[in-house]
């Protein structure tokens, strides 16, 4: 067993370590909302700072050089993973289209498409939002009911899709259809790419449980789209959206995250109280700060493990599906932790003068309760773990 | 970066399962319940000594194998899978001690313990202390080379074979282990009767003596050598609670798909095959944080209780967990004698409170974190 890298990834991660040093004000500056023309415009701001990171190499690392890509080694993208979240820096603006969109046009596109979008969706010049879940279509998301009929070289498109993150400021999105009425459920879908101006689309914010608003409604009324935007075959959209459905994310910047989180949590247990006396001598409380402890080393190793996998061409094994699941519950336990240990502050709002940290830990707690939710409930991920991993029979029949 | 089992590891692994299915008889557990202790068969035992597995991570110098630390977790797991006797740990951890010490003395005891002559055994919990290498009401005095023994250690395990102890004791400010032959004066033994029905004593010592030369590593080394020993033992009851989880959740898994009611596999009902799911989730972060604790004391032994008590505390809940959901699951049949579910459940119970229990080891983590928080507020001041 070693858990270290080699020389030339060591010098790899030093050449990331001055890059992100020497671009400390860069980072500041698109923080603070201010882009390269020097406006204050958060939007462009959080773009410009992905092109630069992708001019440096650092964006699109798995990708073929072909379409942009710099074709690097799995180590390094894991190096460029932990470093990004380790240090704070902005993230990129275009995740759906990093993580989503673009590696189904690897996959599934044709040529044009390819040459059309994936230079674009490193550069941030089209951010990408994805038209999946419909009010009607959840977990269950086959039955989806927004429909398109193929009128000449187009297809019109009406229905309404639902939790459209970055929806208001998308350029593009990727779209499921129904276009066979009749078909059994899965096989009458199809996959297509959007423009976020064509007539006919509505976009309405909804605001979260927290009070935000990351999400979106997106209304299609006789919404056209050119035949040539449609990715694979009619009707075979389905299992196109399958194959990057499971796109996991390699877990360590995951456990990057968490472990952040766990720092600041362990500074509100150094300076508060429990029952008039320091929290860091309340048994209890140190008792749970331990147990998560625990259990971010444990996600730290499993996905070592998946990465030793990966690293030697295996499929990673059936710990790599627990991760999610396992690391939402753990979240949720940290934040609701920090409420207790904030106390009588926990009920207050971020407008109020006694606001502990600026709201942080409430703010931290309405997020949390996303995680079990976005992605694949957590029922959802019970599920995929019953009939993929210990293959169990299918608990829904349809 | 490789973070998993190699292909030696692999092919060992295989071995041992192979070896096992076709030696070892889990009906002995059984029949322990009733006119126990366990026993494991002389033949049996010496075909496991001549195959080296209990000099498996003794350095080569000393006769053994030297292989790293995760090849005895596993080897440990495999045996747990079977429910093969824990005198398997035992003995490992044991060897592992001796093997921390260069006197003569100790590196013959070493050699005649892996060869079978003398079983030795590690004698580390207490009634009347808090679990931990570092709390021992037990005491040595020592006066110029000769000292007395005095205290009470309770669950030593095999003290049907093992002719000599190595007692956890409260040294001057320090703690050590301590040698004792097993019909030293002033040692009583007596049998405890555990739920799993494995050979564990109470050993009651009055005045027993020993030397300086009994003193594993020396007055110098004793402290370190205890801690090693017990970060390596505590590694390997968490292996072997990893493997009572694995099979747990195997077995319950393949009636899950076999059990019809309602006229559909009972793995079908999600208020099944969740909590199957949850055990399967229990199961690999056990083992992802297994694998960290044997690299932790394969490359940092005497820092490497963090990550030792990480997965003792996950795998002492992880097992209960998984073997409650085995009886609960299997439904009225998982409720009978017959069925073997109960013989996981009573290791995974016995082996949850051996070493620390899951409170016991959070504790050690959590004045881990407090003890850095003060060290980066000192760093800070400076």
């Amino acid at each position: 067993m070693d858990l270290s890298f080699s020389e030339q990834d060591e010098a790899y991660r030093q050449k990331l370590r001055n890059w992100i040093a020497d671009n400390g004000d860069l980072a500041t500056r698109t923080m603070k909302g201010i882009d390269d023309q020097g406006d204050r415009n958060p939007i462009q701001a959080m773009r410009d700072w992905q092109r630069h990171l992708y001019e440096a190499g650092y964006v699109g690392m798995s990708w073929p050089k072909a379409y942009g890509g710099y074709e690097c080694s799995l180590t390094e993208q894991v190096i460029v993973n932990e470093e990004l979240a380790r240090t704070h820096l902005p993230p990129t603006i275009n995740t759906i289209g990093l993580t989503i969109v673009a590696p189904t046009l690897i996959q599934h596109g044709n040529e044009d498409q390819k040459k059309e979008h994936l230079k674009r969706i490193l550069r941030g010049d089209d951010i990408w939002c994805q038209g999946f879940s419909e009010p009607g279509a959840g977990s269950d998301l086959a039955s989806l009911r927004t429909g398109a009929v193929v009128e000449d070289d187009q297809f019109v498109v009406t229905g309404q899709k639902v939790w459209t993150s970055v929806g208001p400021i998308a350029d593009r999105c990727v779209l499921l259809v129904r276009t066979d009425k009749d078909a059994p459920k899965r096989e009458g879908i199809t996959y297509l790419l959007v423009d976020m101006k064509s007539e006919g689309i509505t976009v309405k914010p909804l605001r979260n449980a927290g009070g935000g608003s990351h999400f979106s409604e997106v209304f299609f009324d006789e919404v056209k789209v050119p035949r040539e935007n449609m990715v694979g075959e009619l009707h075979g959209g389905w299992a196109i959206a399958r194959s990057t459905l499971d796109n996991e994310r390699s877990g360590l910047s995951g456990v990057v995250a968490l472990e952040n989180n766990f720092k600041k949590l362990l500074e509100l247990v150094d300076a508060g109280t429990r029952g008039g006396k320091p929290a860091l001598e309340d048994p209890k409380t140190l008792n749970q700060i331990a147990q998560y402890w625990i259990e971010i080393e444990g996600l730290r190793y499993l996905g070592y493990r998946t990465l030793s996998e990966q690293l030697k061409g295996q499929k990673p094994g059936p710990q790599a599906s627990v991760g999610k699941l396992f690391s939402s519950k753990l979240r949720q336990a940290m934040a609701k932790s920090a409420l207790e240990i904030a106390g009588p502050y926990a009920a207050l709002t971020k407008k109020s003068p006694h606001v502990l940290n600026r709201g942080r830990w409430v703010a931290g707690f309405f997020d949390s309760l996303g995680y079990s939710i976005g992605g694949g409930t957590s029922e959802i991920m019970h599920n995929v773990i019953a009939e993929r991993v210990l293959e169990l029979p299918r608990s829904v029949e349809d | 970066m490789e973070f998993q089992l190699s292909s030696d590891q692999l092919a060992i692994r295989d071995a041992v399962t192979k070896f096992l299915s076709e030696e070892w008889d889990l009906s002995e557990r059984r029949r322990a319940l009733d006119d126990g202790p366990v026993k494991i068969s002389d033949t049996l035992w010496q075909q496991i000594l001549d195959m080296g597995w209990i000099g498996i991570a003794v350095s080569e110098g000393k006769g053994g194998s030297g292989l790293e630390l995760l090849t005895s977790a596993m080897l440990v797991e495999e045996a747990a899978q079977v429910l093969f006797p824990s005198r398997l740990c035992s003995a490992l951890a044991s060897a592992y001690a001796l093997d921390q010490c260069e006197s003569a003395g100790m590196s013959a005891l070493l050699a005649s313990h892996m060869t079978g002559k003398t079983f030795v055994a590690l004698a580390v919990d207490e009634a009347n202390a808090d679990y931990g290498p570092e709390n021992n009401s037990t005491t040595a005095t020592l006066s110029g080379e000769e000292g007395l023994l005095t205290g009470q250690k309770i669950l030593v395990p095999d003290t049907d074979v093992a002719e000599h102890f190595l007692v956890a004791a409260r040294l001057g400010d320090k703690g050590a282990l301590i040698r004792v032959a097993t019909d030293a004066p002033g040692l009583t033994i007596t049998p405890m009767e555990r739920i799993d029905a494995q050979c564990v004593s109470e050993l009651e010592l009055k005045d027993v003596a020993f030397s300086t030369e009994d003193i594993l590593g020396g007055a110098d080394g004793a402290q370190a050598a205890l801690h090693r020993a017990y970060e390596f033992w505590t590694t390997l009851i968490s292996a072997d609670l990893l493997g009572v989880t694995t099979t747990a959740l195997k077995v319950t898994n393949a009636y899950a798909k076999e059990r019809h009611q309602f006229n559909r596999p009972i793995g079908s009902f999600q208020a099944v095959s969740h909590r199957l799911a949850d055990v399967k989730m229990d199961e690999e972060v056990g083992r992802s944080l297994l694998y960290g604790a044997c690299l932790a004391l394969q490359e940092r032994p005497d820092e490497s209780s963090p990550q030792v008590s990480a997965a003792k505390a996950w795998l002492s809940d992880a097992a209960t967990r998984a073997t409650e959901a085995a009886l609960q699951l299997h439904g009225g049949i998982g409720y009978t004698w017959e069925l073997d579910v109960h013989l996981l459940l009573r290791q995974a119970r016995s082996h949850a409170v051996y070493l620390g229990d899951a409170d016991y080891h959070r504790k050690r983590i959590g004045a881990y974190l407090a003890e850095q928080l003060k060290s980066s507020a000192a760093e800070a001041q400076r």
